[in-house]
């Protein structure tokens, strides 16, 4: 019961914040601009042309939308998401509010863990939304049912989970939204692609191995959003997923994340 | 019985992030609150008196010592269940109403639905701001705020409840209901931690009170027995002719406050009584006599002055 409360606040918090409703809003727009986009005349004729052309060539049409959404998914998840998130546990932590919620009979374990599980859940809701409406819009217009397009949908909320896992470890420390917001996005912009690309635009660059293993190590540690971005893309359009190591690390770098927060705030003074 | 026990309560901070420099928030603190009184902890600004309360809820860890509530160490947390705190400057989430703030406060405290609905509607009603139930709280005034703030703290139906600055903001008619509403409570058998700058409040409202400075205890006990009587007696008499209050005032070192009314500063008895006398040979006619007490204001004030 007290969890489930701490839960929903979580959820009342982002509504009550607004960046929800306009990823809500930018979400429907998406949907709409899809239902609009698959009745327009050119589309009709390409979707014609398609199954014309085959089975084969309407699941090609498909699944360049599904790609295409899933890259504008992404792109939302960062920017208003990560935005909306950042300010959760710097918002908790203000003196008056924090004293107020430790001293009920409330476990700090159990607050961390409502802030984190309630995000990730509004996340994936608000994924379900945007996806599942394409999904269903795309599936009745062409008549191929393709679920692995519905999967992503856990894979983006993975990647959401990872970060935010740090977002919380950030406001923690710093108590700074804005700082939360920086890492977060330097993380995900700048330092994930870049080590992700590691092998074609640094080592061909770089020959000294002392340097390598750094950024070897780094990429094994950090988490690592663009491969699941990957894992994803191949899932949807049926390539081979070469390992499943990007996401075992990431996982393991959430709960080392998670861990720590949790160990930094039963310890702290407020 | 004692609902707090501490004894040789220690807290250091860091001055600053990274540095081995201390500051001693409170030191060896030792006493005891009985279940059924009102107890005010004082002191001046930094004294150690909010640490003390965030010790006692769990906010803030100890650094030595021990803290028992309900006979039970605090490591245990199940004693916040039976506890309700109002802290200072309290921040409630502002975009919620009055209603949703009892309704989230009441659930982590573990209240079920069906209580924290009855309970919302009782303790608003008691403090004054049903009327403001659906309102979002960022539209409350300060006293607003600190009503359903003491609604939120009670909710529960705790045993033992804190309150820092309880009347923080609240104008006098506010102040006067709020303790009539602590009175009642300790009528009802509740147990009350206060916390408060307005020492003439305390005063009215506290059993016993401990003072506190620099982190340590100098002085606690009944509030009667610590405000004690002075050496000022206030004369109250039939009009005093010139001649006679010109008497008193060099004579005897009276303060004369008006022409039927004067105080007069002795520690003897028979000093007292020979005044009486010359009061009586000029035919003036004494309709009272009192003996002030020290408020615990300047009983406050001259204790820390005298410590620092």
């Amino acid at each position: 019961m007290i969890f489930l409360t701490l839960l929903f606040s979580t959820f009342r918090e982002a509504i009550a914040k607004k960046i929800f409703l306009g990823f809500f809003a930018i979400a429907t727009i998406i949907i709409l601009v899809f239902l609009f986009l698959i009745n327009v005349d050119s589309i009709e004729g390409m979707v014609d042309m398609m199954e014309f052309s085959g089975e084969e060539g309407v699941k090609q049409l498909v699944i360049g939308f599904e790609v295409a959404m899933i890259n504008i998914s992404y792109l939302l998840i960062i920017t208003f998401c990560f935005i909306s998130v950042s300010s959760f546990i710097p918002s908790m932590l203000e003196k008056g509010n924090i004293d107020l919620l430790l001293s009920k009979p409330v476990s700090r374990t159990k607050i961390i863990l409502a802030k984190f599980l309630g995000g990730v859940l509004l996340i994936f809701l608000s994924l379900c939304y945007l996806i599942g409406s394409v999904w269903l819009i795309l599936s009745l217009k062409s008549g191929f049912w393709h679920f692995p397009f519905l999967y992503s949908i856990l894979w983006l909320t993975l990647s959401f989970a990872v970060i935010y896992a740090l977002i919380i470890l950030v406001g923690l420390v710093s108590q700074s939204t804005i700082l939360s917001i920086i890492i977060s996005f330097f993380l995900v912009f700048i330092v994930c692609p870049i080590l992700y690309v590691r092998e074609e635009a640094i080592f061909s660059l770089v020959s000294n191995s002392a340097v390598q293993f750094v950024i070897n190590f780094l990429y094994n540690v950090l988490p690592k959003p663009s491969d699941i971005n990957k894992i994803t893309m191949n899932m949807i359009t049926g390539e081979p997923v070469k390992t499943y190591m990007p996401v075992f690390t990431s996982l393991l770098f959430m709960l080392a994340a998670l861990s720590v927060s949790i160990f930094y705030f039963k310890k702290k003074d407020y | 019985m004692n609902v707090i026990t501490t004894k040789n309560l220690s807290k250091e901070y860091s001055s600053k992030s990274f540095s081995k420099e201390k500051i001693l928030a409170l030191n060896n603190f030792s006493f005891e609150v009985e279940s059924g009184e009102i107890f005010g902890i004082l002191g001046p600004n930094g004294a150690g008196k909010t640490t003390l309360i965030k010790i006692l809820l769990g906010i803030t860890h100890r650094t030595s010592g021990e803290v028992k509530i309900f006979d039970r160490e605090i490591s245990d947390e199940s004693y916040k269940k039976k506890t309700g705190y109002l802290p200072e400057n309290h921040k409630f989430p502002n975009y919620l109403t009055g209603e949703q703030v009892l309704n989230f406060f009441g659930k982590l405290s573990g209240m079920n639905s069906i209580d924290v609905k009855k309970k919302s509607e009782e303790y608003l009603k008691l403090v004054d701001m049903e009327k403001w139930k659906n309102t979002k709280i960022k539209k409350y005034s300060k006293g607003m705020l600190q009503r359903l703030g003491l609604a939120q703290s009670i909710l529960n139906n705790p045993e033992l409840i804190f309150l820092d600055e309880p009347t923080d903001g609240v104008d006098p008619i506010g102040r006067k209901e709020i303790r009539d509403i602590l009175n009642n409570l300790k009528k009802e058998g509740k147990t009350i931690f206060l916390n408060s700058h307005l020492l003439s409040e305390v005063e009215l409202i506290c059993d016993r009170v401990a003072i506190l400075n620099k982190g340590t205890l100098v002085k606690s006990g009944r509030v009667e027995d610590i405000t004690a009587l002075s050496n000022n007696y206030k004369f109250n008499t039939s009009k005093i002719e010139e001649k006679t209050l010109n008497s008193l005032l060099s004579n005897h070192k009276a303060t004369i406050n008006g022409s039927n009314e004067f105080s007069y500063n002795t520690g003897s008895v028979e000093e007292l009584n020979k005044l009486i006398d010359f009061l009586r040979q000029n035919n003036v006619m004494i309709h009272s006599i009192v003996r002030e007490k020290d408020t615990l204001e300047n009983m406050f004030i001259n204790l820390i002055e005298s410590q620092n």
